[in-house]
């Protein structure tokens, strides 16, 4: 029974052209706007400074770099937090100072300090590059009339370079799949309220949750083919970059689709008309899209609203999505993001069951 | 695909001998309101079974109790000797609902909405059989909004078909159809009938269940006021007769008085003589000797007889449709 009634289902949500264009055509008209007209944000050249040494030479050496423009320094992170920054492209290099930079300073020879590069940055290494061996160069000058007592050398990284349409895209998918669920569902069971098509089944033998459970269903492959989609969209025809196994996608969009489909059936079953639930579904969904982080990362956003924003499902969802897609992280290294949403499908669920009615 | 009445169901003698519905001072109150105020009443097996009265009166409240749709505040529904409040999925398997204006799945077919409705009961059924039935072979591969009203509701009859009930429940099937429309509804119904089943519907057309119905009750305010056959209830007014006369010359009104179960005499238009009669079999052969032995000629005469709307207005003193 239940089978039959999926295939049904599914009949039914693919016949339905209307809503189908805009499951698809929302989100794919965001890709290519995004995708042709590239807003790549200007990054400052932002770098992490290693000290090992922590001894006077090294301190004068970053109050030296400090006093440069150009660069953005973070003098907060380990070496191995600093190499994973860099290769998730958080920041675009690093500096690492040894350890006895000052005893190395005054016997002979050398110190080499290391740079560490995005291979992928060519131009805008060997700018950065100069800007660090003329630095080098003025304090050789300054402290020993012109001995090379510091030295540097360029170690190249292979870095996951996320530009903003790759950060975009997962947002995309979040966004176009949220929206479908919501509004589609609240406009379904407020439709068949209205037409009475809920209490027609209930004067048959069939169980209601056995009608819901294959709508659900029927919502849930939709939901996929969206994303598959999207994605394809995006990396076929606009070339963005996904690192991580693409699979973690679906069954990360299936766990929140479900909160999405419960919100939609909380809405259509409070809304008293079709208009009225659509337009509570886009009550829920809209808030969403622009807070939690489809087109910017929410550690932008002031400190209160981040607090809020943080537990809404779309945020753990894009969190999670963007970790698989673009960090290359499986799944389970979310729990909490995860836990976020199995927590949203419960409570969502507890709520879309309480707030049901029939007529 | 007719069996012979009787083996179609399978009742026990027992079974057939009892009413198919027996409701028992059903009370449904939303609040303060009470829909339905302690109604009691009994369908025969094999009647069509009218509940007639205005928008409001219940009816609709009333039928989904017995459906067991909606629970009762207070009484007793029993349908094919299951209580309804109790067991409504039990009930739900024997007998066929069409709501008041309800519409099905948009973008499906015919055939596909009623092989699921088929499903519903875990039943294959034939759809095209079905869409026979009820005149709508040539809109198997149409959807529910390419159809007429009268299809509509034509489609959504064959739809509580699905499980061959032996009881079907029409909430108000004709309201908003012309009257060809509401003709071939008719036809449909009384082929039901035919077919042994029982047909509870509600109207607010006094002629519909007159037309169909062996039984009808009237309600009024969440009350039943009547039950009879359609006959004995417009025989129950005092003067369910109106003989319409035209003669060529004028008669003396005080003489037309006399005759016999004639109440009352008026004049109307062009000439026209109105008498109320309590009874036409005994007013209409005096008349006609009467009028004989003085010579006149009839011009025109006719008998009408008083119809549910009346019975209604004389009941509640007020009018069936506003």
């Amino acid at each position: 029974m239940l089978w039959l009634l999926f295939l049904a289902n599914l009949k039914m949500v693919f016949r339905n052209r209307q809503a189908l264009l805009w499951a698809l055509f929302f989100p794919l008209v965001f890709v290519v706007v995004f995708g042709v007209f590239r807003f790549d944000r200007p990054t400052p050249v932002n770098m992490a400074v290693v000290d090992h040494a922590g001894d006077e030479v090294s301190q004068q050496l970053l109050q030296g770099l400090q006093t440069i423009e150009s660069l953005k320094l973070d003098t907060k992170r380990s070496e191995e937090e600093a190499r994973r920054a860099l290769a998730d492209g958080d920041i675009g290099y690093v500096l690492v100072i040894p350890a006895g930079l000052a005893q190395g300073v005054g016997g002979a020879g050398a110190v080499t300090l290391t740079l560490l590069v995005d291979e992928a940055q060519g131009p805008q290494n060997q700018m950065v590059r100069s800007i660090v061996e003329r630095f080098i160069d003025s304090m050789n000058l300054a402290v020993q009339g012109g001995q090379r007592l510091l030295g540097m050398e360029m170690q190249g990284v292979n870095a996951r370079r996320v530009g903003y349409f790759d950060f975009l895209l997962p947002g995309f998918i979040g966004m176009g799949v949220m929206n479908y669920a919501i509004i589609g569902m609240a406009t379904v069971i407020a439709l068949y309220r209205q037409q009475k098509i809920l209490k027609r089944i209930r004067a048959t033998p069939l169980r209601v949750t056995t009608f819901f459970s294959a709508q659900v269903l029927a919502y849930l492959v939709l939901s996929l083919v969206q994303a598959a989609i999207i994605l394809m969209a995006g990396l076929f025809l606009f070339d963005a970059k996904v690192y991580g196994n693409i699979l973690w996608l679906f069954p990360l969009v299936i766990l929140a689709n479900l909160t999405f489909l419960n919100l939609g059936f909380i809405a259509g079953s409070i809304a008293r008309s079709v208009e009225a639930a659509s337009g509570l579904g886009n009550v829920v969904a809209i808030p969403m899209m622009f807070f939690s982080g489809v087109f910017f990362p929410t550690d932008t956003l002031p400190t209160a609203l981040r607090v809020v924003v943080q537990y809404l499902p779309l945020t753990p969802l894009l969190d999670a999505l963007r970790g698989v897609m673009l960090e290359a992280r499986p799944l389970w290294e979310f729990p909490v993001a995860l836990g976020l949403l199995g927590a949203w499908v419960v409570v969502s669920g507890v709520l879309a069951v309480r707030i049901f009615r029939f007529d | 695909m007719a069996k012979p009445v009787g083996d179609r169901w399978a009742q026990t003698s027992l079974e057939a001998a009892q009413p198919i519905i027996l409701v028992e001072a059903l009370t449904k109150r939303f609040g303060a309101l009470a829909a339905v105020d302690g109604v009691s009443f009994e369908v025969r097996r094999g009647e069509v079974f009218g509940i007639l009265g205005p928008n409001g009166a219940g009816k609709t409240t009333a039928l989904e109790c017995i459906e067991g749709l909606q629970r009762p505040t207070s009484g007793r529904t029993l349908v094919l000797g299951i209580d309804t409040a109790k067991e409504p999925e039990r009930a739900k398997e024997r007998i066929g609902v069409q709501l008041q204006a309800s519409s099905y799945f948009e973008h499906l077919t015919l055939v596909e909405i009623l092989e699921l409705f088929g499903r519903m009961y875990l039943r294959r059924i034939a759809p095209k059989e079905l869409l026979a039935k009820v005149g709508l072979s040539d809109k198997a591969r149409s959807t529910v909004t390419k159809l007429s009203g009268g299809q509509k509701q034509r489609f959504s009859i064959a739809a509580t078909l699905v499980n061959d009930p032996e009881l079907v429940f029409l909430d108000e099937p004709t309201t908003g159809l012309d009257p060809q429309a509401r003709r071939n509804l008719w036809e449909l119904i009384t082929a039901l009938h035919r077919e042994g089943r029982t047909v509870v519907l509600t109207t607010h057309y006094m002629e519909e269940a007159q037309e169909l119905c062996q039984r009808v009750a009237i309600m009024d305010r969440g009350r039943i006021v009547a039950l009879d056959t359609p006959t004995r209830l417009i025989h129950r007014l005092p003067v369910p007769y109106l003989v319409r006369l035209l003669t060529s010359t004028p008669l003396p009104p005080d003489q037309l008085e006399r005759l016999e179960a004639v109440r009352s005499v008026q004049a109307g238009n062009d000439g026209y003589c109105l008498l109320a009669s309590s009874d036409a079999s005994k007013t209409l052969p005096a008349l006609l000797m009467w009028l004989n032995g003085r010579g006149a000629t009839v011009e025109h005469l006719e008998v009408i007889t008083a119809t549910l709307e009346d019975v209604f207005l004389a009941l509640t003193g007020k009018q069936l449709r506003d």
